[in-house]
C-alpha cells in the first residue's frame, strides 16, 4: 500500500515532518550570495504598496442571501462564517449564457476520497455542459500529491489547470515554480476583475495569499474570513457525566486540574490526546505555518527561542509523565485520534475546525447516542485569549503558462461560473450535479443520491470556490450552530500574526535547520528527554544557521513589513 | 567432461611459462573461442541488459545532481555545479553518522535474529508430510507480508501498546504494565520482532523451492544406509540448500543499508529520532521533504557505493569458503 | 484452525500416505512439538487477520465500542464492501490490473529465465561483466525525477507500458533464479551435450522442467509486484479510467479524511451522510488485497511437491 499511510493527511503533522511551512521567499538579492542557494529569483513576498496595485477589486455579490446565523464581526477585521440552515427554495442565476467557448482543458486536483469514474459520470457531464467546455477532471491522490508534483514540473507534464495546496509547496521552491504559471494580473488586477463578477466577490484576503513575486498567480479555494489553526475539543457528554463545567476551564492549569479526574486507565480512558500542536494559541507562540514572530522589543524571534514555547513543552511533558495522555497518542498514532475520541478513550483532543461537522457527530453517536463534541472557548496561559489567524486561503489553483491569452480568458469565465455563490443555481450544479439524478432536495437541503455519492467528488471546487458557509448536514444542524457560536466568540480574539499571509520562501540552505528542533521537541514533550536537551539543541540551531535565518526575516520585515 | 563447460584454458598452454605477449594472444584466442561457444548464452541476456540500460542506466544521469545545487526548474543542464560541497556537508553532519550507525546495528541485529528464521521455518514445514497442512500454514504465514507497515504497527500497538490488549489485561489484574512500543532502549528488538512477524512467512518461499529441488533418491539411499532423521537433515538437506542460503545471505548483506524506511518513519514519534533514524529516513527528512534533491542524491550515492562494496566483499568471502555467492568463481 | 483440529490433523499425518516407505514413523514428542510451533505461528497471524476481516464487516458502533480494530463483534454490515463494489471503476480497473499482471509477469519471467540461464554457466564468456552490470543497478538509481523524465520522454506518460517495462527486470530475481539453475544436475546437462543439444534445447527440456519450483516462486514474486503496482500508476497514469484496482480501492481508505488545513471535510461537508466508518473501509481494502494473494498460493505450492522434479526429466 502507500508508503506514507502513517503520515497521512494531517497537515499539522505534515508540516512538522516536512520541517517547512507554506513559506516561499525567493528573495531577489536577499542572501543571494550564499553558496548553495537555489537558482531562485525573488523573496516570493510582496510589500503593501505593490499589493495595492495587484489586488483585484472587491465587489460583494448581489445574490447575497440573509443567513440564518449571520456573520459576527470580530477583532482586526476578521469575521465569523455565516450559517444557512436551508438552501433557498428558488435559487438565482448569477451567470448568463455559457461561459466556455468549447475549449478543452486538462486539470489536476488532489482528492482525499474515493475516485469517481469519469465515464458515464452525469455530474462531470452536467457541469461541463453548463460550462460549455470540456474540463478533463483528473483527481490525484491528495496524500501522495507532494511526491507527484516535482516530477511533473521537471518533466514538463503539467496539466492546463492545476491545484496546489500550500502545504505541498515546501518541496517545490515555490517562488520559482510560479514561473511555470500564467500571470493573472492583467486579467484580474484592480477593476479588470469586474468582468468576472463572481470572482470579484472573493474577499481581498483570499486574493492576497495568491500573490508571489509581486504577481497574481493563484485562484483561491476554500478560504475563510477567520481561519483558525484548530481548537481544543472535549467530550461534553463525559464532562456532564463527571460534573465538570467546561466554562470554568480557562487556563492550562485548569485543564491539568481536571486531568486526574478524567483519566481512568483501567476503563481505557485518558484525559488527553496529543494536543501539543493545538496549544500554540494558549501559550502564545506562533504555530504552523508561522514559525517566526516579532517580540515586544521589535526583534524577530523564532518560536523555539520563546519562553512561551518552553512553557508549553514543560506543561505537556508534565501531563505525559503523569500518565494523563493516551499511550497511543504518545506512540505517535495520531491517525486514530478521531477514533479514540469517538470511543471516549480520549476526552480532550485537538483538531482542525473542519473536523467539527455533522459526519463527526454521526460517527460519534454510532455507539453512544449521547456523544457530544464541543470546543473550549479560547484558553490562555496568561488569561488573555488570542487566536492567530492562518492565511485566508491555503489552497490555490494555477493556469499553465503555456495557455494563450484567449484560453486564459475562457478559463477565467469558467472560473467565474465555478465561483458562483451559495444560494445560486450554478452553485448547486457545481457542487451537486444534476437534480433528480445526482441529488434531490431533502428537507430544504440538497442531498446526494446513491448515484450522486459515487459520481460527485471535490474536483471542480478545487479549481476555485466562492465564499463557503458553515457546512450543514441534514439532521445535525445543532453541530453547525455550535460551531458558529464558538467561532463568533473566537473571532473577538482574532489577531494577525507576524508575516501574516506573506507567502515567504525561506532560502533553501536553511531547510534542514528545523528538523532537529522538531525531533528534540517531540522527545521533550513526550517526556523522553529533559528540557535541557531542548535548550542545548537550540544553541546548535542558532550557531548553525538560526541567526542567519533571523537576519533573513529581519530583512523581510524591513523591506516588506510583517503583513499587519 | 566435455570441453564445453569445464574447458580449462590452462591445460591448453605449453608447460613452459609463456611470455606476456604470448599470454595475451592466448587469452584473446581463448576469449574468442569462448564467445563463439557461448554466444547463444550471451544472446539470452540481451533483453534484460536492454531493459536495464534504458530504465536503470539512462536515469543515472540524475546522479550528477549530487555534485550540483539541483533545482527542478533549472534542470540538469543549468543547475550550478558545487563539486563535493554536498558530500562535505553530509560527512560533517553528526546526524548522518548517527543514522549510519543505527542502520548498521539494526542490520546486524536482524541478520542474527531474523535471517535464520525463514530457513528454520522452511525446514520445519518441509517435515510436515500433509500437503494440506503445509499449504495452509504457508498460505497463512505469508499474508502479513502484504499488510502495509502502518497496519502491521497498528496491530502491534493494539496488542502490545500502552493501552493495548496485553497492558489492559495487566491493569485489570493490578499488575505493572509493560512498555514496549515506546521504549527506545528495546526498540531494535521490537523492530526485529515486527520484521519477523511480517516477513518471515514470505522469506520461507525461496527456501521451500530450494528444498523441493533436492533429489529424493538421496534421502532414500541414506535411509537405506541407516541414517536417521537428523543425520539426513545434516548430510542431505542442509548441503542441498546451502548454496541458496549463501546466496540469500550475500544479497542480504548488500541490503544492510536499506532498513525498513516506512517502519522507522511510522515509529519515529513513538521512540524519537535517536532510536529510529536510519539512512533512508535521514535522506527523507533532510533531502526529499525539503526539495534538497542534491543531498538526497549524495546520500543515495554514498549508500550505493557502500552497498556495492559490501555485497562484493560478501561475495569474495563466500568464494573463500568455497561457496558460489552471486556467481561461481 | 484450533489446536484440537490441528491435533487430529497430526493424527492423520501419522498414517500419512505421503510418507515414503523408507521414512521412520514420527515420534509423539516430535509431533507434539512440531504441532505446537505450527499452531503458535498460525495463531500469531490468524488473530490479527481475523480482526482485520471482522473490522471490515463492522458497523461504526461496533468499532467505537472496540476503540479500534474489533475483536468481539457488536454489529455486522457489508456496507463497506457495497460502497467499494458499486464504484464504476472497479470492473475496468480489475481488467487493467489483470492485464498488467499477466502481461508484466509473462515479460518479466521470460526475460528473467533467459538472463538467469545465460549467466548460469561457469566461465562463460562475459558472464561476470554482465552480472556486474546488473548488480550495480541494485544499488544505484537516478532517483524519481530522472526516471520519470526517461519514461515520459519515451512516451510512457499516460500509457500502460510504463506500468510494466521500467520495473520488468528484478536483478534480485535473476540472481536467485541463476542460483537455482546453477544447481541443476550437471550430469543431465552433460548428457544432453553429448546428444548434441544446443543451449535453447537444454534450457527448455532440462533446466526448466527441473526448476519448476523456482520458476513458480519467481512468477509469484513478479505477479504480486505487478498486482500491487501503486505508486507508478499514480505517477504515470493521470487518467483515472486507466487506474489499476489497487489504486482505485486505495482511494477508499482516504474516505472521510479531512482535507488538511481547511475547514472542509471531504465527506461531511456537502455530501450528506456517510454511514460507513473509515476504519471498516480501510480494513475492507486490506481484505480485498489479500484475497488474490490467498488464492494464488496453492497454485505455487503445487510445484513444490517433492520428487516430481527429477522425474519430469528422467521419465
Amino acid at each position: 500500500m502507500n508508503p506514507l499511510d502513517g503520515v497521512r493527511a494531517d497537515r499539522r503533522r505534515f508540516l512538522e515532518l516536512a520541517g517547512l511551512g507554506a513559506l516561499t521567499i525567493a528573495g531577489s538579492g536577499l542572501l543571494a550570495a550564499c553558496g548553495d542557494a537555489k537558482t531562485s529569483s525573488g523573496p516570493g513576498t510582496t510589500d503593501k504598496n505593490q499589493l495595492a496595485k495587484i489586488l483585484p477589486a472587491y465587489v460583494p455579490s448581489t445574490a447575497a442571501l440573509t443567513p440564518d446565523i449571520p456573520s459576527a464581526p470580530g477583532a482586526n477585521g476578521f469575521f465569523s462564517t455565516p450559517v444557512y440552515l436551508k438552501y433557498p427554495a428558488s435559487p438565482v442565476a448569477t451567470v448568463t449564457g455559457v461561459p466556455g467557448k468549447g475549449g478543452s482543458y486538462t486539470t489536476m486536483t488532489p482528492l482525499w476520497g474515493s475516485i469517481p469514474s469519469s465515464k458515464g459520470n452525469t455530474y462531470y457531464d452536467t457541469v461541463n455542459a453548463a460550462l460549455g467546455a470540456d474540463l478533463k477532471m483528473q483527481p490525484a491522490d491528495g496524500v501522495n500529491y507532494d511526491k507527484i508534483l516535482p516530477p511533473l514540473f521537471a518533466g514538463s507534464k503539467l496539466p492546463d489547470w492545476l491545484m496546489i495546496p500550500s502545504w505541498n509547496m515546501g518541496n517545490l521552491g515555490f517562488a520559482d515554480a510560479v514561473n511555470k504559471f500564467a500571470d493573472l494580473g492583467p486579467y484580474l488586477s484592480g477593476d479588470a476583475i469586474k468582468a468576472y463578477p463572481n470572482l470579484a466577490a472573493i474577499p481581498t484576503g483570499a486574493w492576497q495569499s495568491c500573490i508571489w513575486n509581486g504577481k497574481l498567480f493563484g485562484l483561491p479555494t476554500y478560504y475563510s474570513a477567520a481561519s483558525a489553526g484548530g481548537a481544543i475539543f472535549y467530550r461534553a457528554d463525559i464532562f456532564r457525566q463527571l460534573g465538570i463545567d467546561a466554562n470554568s476551564i480557562k487556563t492550562p492549569a485548569d485543564l491539568e486540574g481536571i486531568a486526574k479526574q478524567l483519566t481512568d486507565p483501567k476503563a481505557g480512558r485518558w484525559a488527553f490526546g496529543d494536543i501539543f500542536d493545538y496549544t500554540a494559541h494558549i501559550f502564545h507562540f506562533p504555530g504552523d505555518p508561522y514559525r517566526w514572530t516579532v517580540d515586544a522589543s521589535g526583534k524577530v524571534v523564532n518560536r523555539y527561542e520563546m519562553p512561551e514555547y518552553l512553557e508549553a513543552l514543560n506543561w505537556f511533558a508534565k501531563q505525559a509523565k503523569a500518565g494523563y495522555v493516551h499511550p497511543d497518542a504518545l506512540a505517535g498514532k495520531k491517525e486514530e485520534g478521531k477514533q479514540r475520541f469517538w470511543s471516549g478513550k480520549e476526552v480532550i483532543t485537538g483538531d482542525g475546525t473542519g473536523g467539527w461537522a455533522g459526519s463527526d457527530a454521526e460517527s460519534g453517536k454510532a455507539a453512544n447516542p449521547s456523544y457530544e463534541k464541543q470546543a473550549f472557548k479560547l484558553l490562555a496561559a496568561d488569561g488573555k485569549p488570542a487566536m492567530p489567524m492562518n492565511p485566508a486561503s491555503s489552497m490555490y489553483s494555477f493556469l499553465n503558462g503555456k495557455l494563450s491569452a484567449d484560453q486564459i480568458k475562457e478559463v477565467l469565465s469558467i472560473a467565474n461560473y465555478l465561483a458562483a455563490p451559495y444560494g445560486s443555481t450554478e452553485w448547486l450544479t457545481v457542487n451537486f450535479g444534476k437534480e433528480g439524478v445526482d441529488y434531490t432536495m431533502t428537507g430544504g437541503n440538497p442531498k446526494l443520491t446513491e448515484k450522486g455519492s459515487k459520481e460527485v467528488a471535490t474536483t471542480y471546487q478545487f479549481l476555485v470556490t466562492p465564499v463557503t458557509p458553515v457546512p450543514v448536514t441534514p439532521g445535525y444542524e445543532q453541530v453547525a450552530k455550535d460551531y458558529a457560536a464558538w467561532e463568533a466568540d473566537m473571532v473577538k480574539h482574532a489577531v494577525k500574526p507576524a508575516f501574516y499571509g506573506m507567502n515567504i520562501t525561506e532560502p533553501a540552505q536553511y531547510a534542514n535547520l528545523n528538523q532537529p528542533m522538531v525531533d528534540v521537541s517531540i522527545d521533550v514533550r513526550y517526556g523522553r528527554k529533559p528540557i535541557s536537551a531542548f535548550t542545548d539543541a537550540l544553541q546548535t540551531w542558532k550557531s548553525s544557521g538560526g541567526e542567519e535565518l533571523r537576519k533573513f526575516y529581519e530583512d523581510v520585515k524591513n523591506k516588506y513589513g510583517t503583513g499587519q | 567432461m566435455t570441453a564445453i563447460h569445464e574447458a580449462p584454458p590452462a591445460a591448453a598452454t605449453p608447460p613452459a611459462p609463456p611470455t606476456r605477449a604470448e599470454r595475451r594472444v592466448l587469452r584473446k584466442a581463448d576469449r574468442r573461442r569462448r564467445f563463439l561457444r557461448d554466444r547463444s548464452l550471451v544472446l539470452m541476456t540481451l533483453p534484460a541488459i536492454a531493459l536495464v540500460l534504458v530504465f536503470n542506466y539512462a536515469p543515472m544521469f540524475g546522479t550528477v545532481t549530487a555534485f550540483q545545487s539541483y533545482s527542478i526548474y533549472a534542470g540538469f543542464w543549468h543547475s550550478p555545479w558545487t563539486g563535493l560541497t554536498t558530500f562535505q556537508r553530509l560527512f560533517n553532519d553528526p546526524y548522518f553518522w548517527h543514522a549510519l550507525e543505527n542502520t548498521l546495528t539494526l542490520s546486524l541485529v536482524q541478520l542474527v535474529l531474523f535471517f535464520p528464521v525463514p530457513i528454520l521455518l522452511a525446514l520445519l514445514l518441509n517435515t510436515v508430510l500433509s500437503t494440506k497442512i503445509r499449504t495452509f500454514v504457508q498460505s497463512v504465514v505469508y499474508l502479513p507480508h502484504f499488510f502495509s507497515w502502518v497496519l502491521a504497527i497498528t496491530i502491534f500497538q493494539q496488542m502490545l501498546g500502552g493501552a493495548g490488549a496485553l497492558n489492559q489485561f495487566l491493569r485489570a489484574h493490578d499488575m505493572s504494565t509493560w512498555n514496549i512500543m515506546t521504549n527506545p532502549d528495546t526498540f531494535k528488538l521490537l523492530v526485529t520482532a515486527q520484521v519477523v512477524w511480517k516477513e518471515a512467512g514470505w522469506g520461507i518461499i525461496v527456501f521451500l523451492a530450494a528444498l523441493a529441488a533436492i533429489d529424493t533418491q538421496l534421502y532414500e539411499a541414506a535411509a537405506a544406509d541407516g541414517a536417521g532423521r537428523w543425520r539426513r537433515m545434516w548430510h542431505i538437506t542442509l548441503p542441498g540448500i546451502r548454496s541458496i542460503v549463501v546466496l540469500m545471505l550475500v544479497l542480504q548483506l548488500g541490503n544492510v543499508l536499506t532498513i525498513g524506511f516506512e517502519q522507522m518513519l511510522i515509529q519515529r514519534f513513538a521512540v524519537g529520532r535517536d532510536a529510529s533514524e536510519v539512512l533512508d529516513t535521514y535522506a527523507y527528512f533532510y533531502g526529499v521533504v525539503n526539495a534538497n534533491f542534491s543531498l538526497g542524491a549524495a546520500a543515495s550515492l554514498f549508500k550505493g557505493v557502500l552497498s556495492l562494496i559490501l555485497i562484493l566483499t560478501a561475495n569474495k568471502v563466500a568464494h573463500l569458503f568455497g561457496e558460489d555467492g552471486l556467481y561461481r568463481r | 484452525m484450533t489446536a484440537t483440529s490441528l491435533a487430529t490433523a497430526a493424527e492423520k499425518t501419522r498414517r500419512n500416505r505421503n510418507r515414503p516407505a523408507w521414512e521412520e514413523p514420527p515420534t509423539a514428542a516430535g509431533q507434539t512439538g512440531k504441532g505446537a510451533v505450527l499452531v503458535f505461528i498460525v495463531l500469531v497471524v490468524l488473530i490479527p487477520l481475523y480482526m482485520v476481516v471482522l473490522t471490515s464487516f463492522s458497523t461504526q458502533g461496533s468499532i467505537n465500542q472496540a476503540g479500534g480494530m474489533v475483536l468481539v463483534p457488536h454489529g455486522i454490515t457489508v456496507e463497506a464492501y457495497r460502497q467499494i463494489f458499486t464504484n464504476n471503476l472497479v470492473i475496468s480497473s480489475l481488467i487493467a490490473s489483470f492485464g498488467i499482471t499477466v502481461a508484466g509477469t509473462a515479460i518479466s519471467v521470460l526475460v528473467t529465465v533467459l538472463c538467469a540461464y545465460g549467466l548460469s554457466r561457469n566461465r562463460s564468456w562475459g558472464h561476470r561483466v554482465i552480472l556486474m552490470l546488473l548488480v550495480v543497478t541494485m544499488f544505484f538509481n537516478g532517483g524519481l525525477i530522472p526516471t520519470f523524465m526517461v519514461v515520459a520522454g519515451l512516451g510512457g506518460y499516460d500509457n500502460y507500458w510504463s506500468m510494466i517495462l521500467p520495473g520488468a527486470v528484478s536483478v534480485f530475481n535473476i540472481l536467485v533464479m541463476r542460483g537455482f539453475f546453477a544447481n541443476t544436475s550437471r550430469d543431465l546437462i552433460d548428457a544432453a551435450y553429448m546428444d548434441g543439444a544446443g543451449e535453447w534445447r537444454i534450457l527448455t527440456r532440462i533446466v526448466l522442467p527441473t526448476s519448476r519450483a523456482v520458476v513458480a516462486v519467481i512468477s509469484l514474486f513478479y505477479a504480486v509486484g505487478y498486482w500491487n503496482t501503486f505508486f507508478n500508476a499514480l505517477l504515470y497514469l493521470p487518467d483515472n479510467q486507466k487506474w489499476p484496482l489497487q489504486l482505485v480501492i486505495y482511494t477508499y481508505t482516504l474516505q472521510g479524511n479531512p482535507m488538511p488545513g481547511t475547514g472542509v471535510t471531504q465527506t461531511g461537508t456537502y455530501f450528506g451522510t456517510q454511514q460507513i466508518a473509515p476504519l471498516s473501509i480501510q480494513m475492507a481494502v486490506v481484505t480485498l488485497t489479500l484475497i488474490p494473494i490467498l488464492v494464488i498460493y496453492p497454485f505455487v505450492q503445487r510445484h513444490f511437491a517433492k520428487g516430481m522434479l527429477l522425474g519430469a526429466v528422467k521419465g
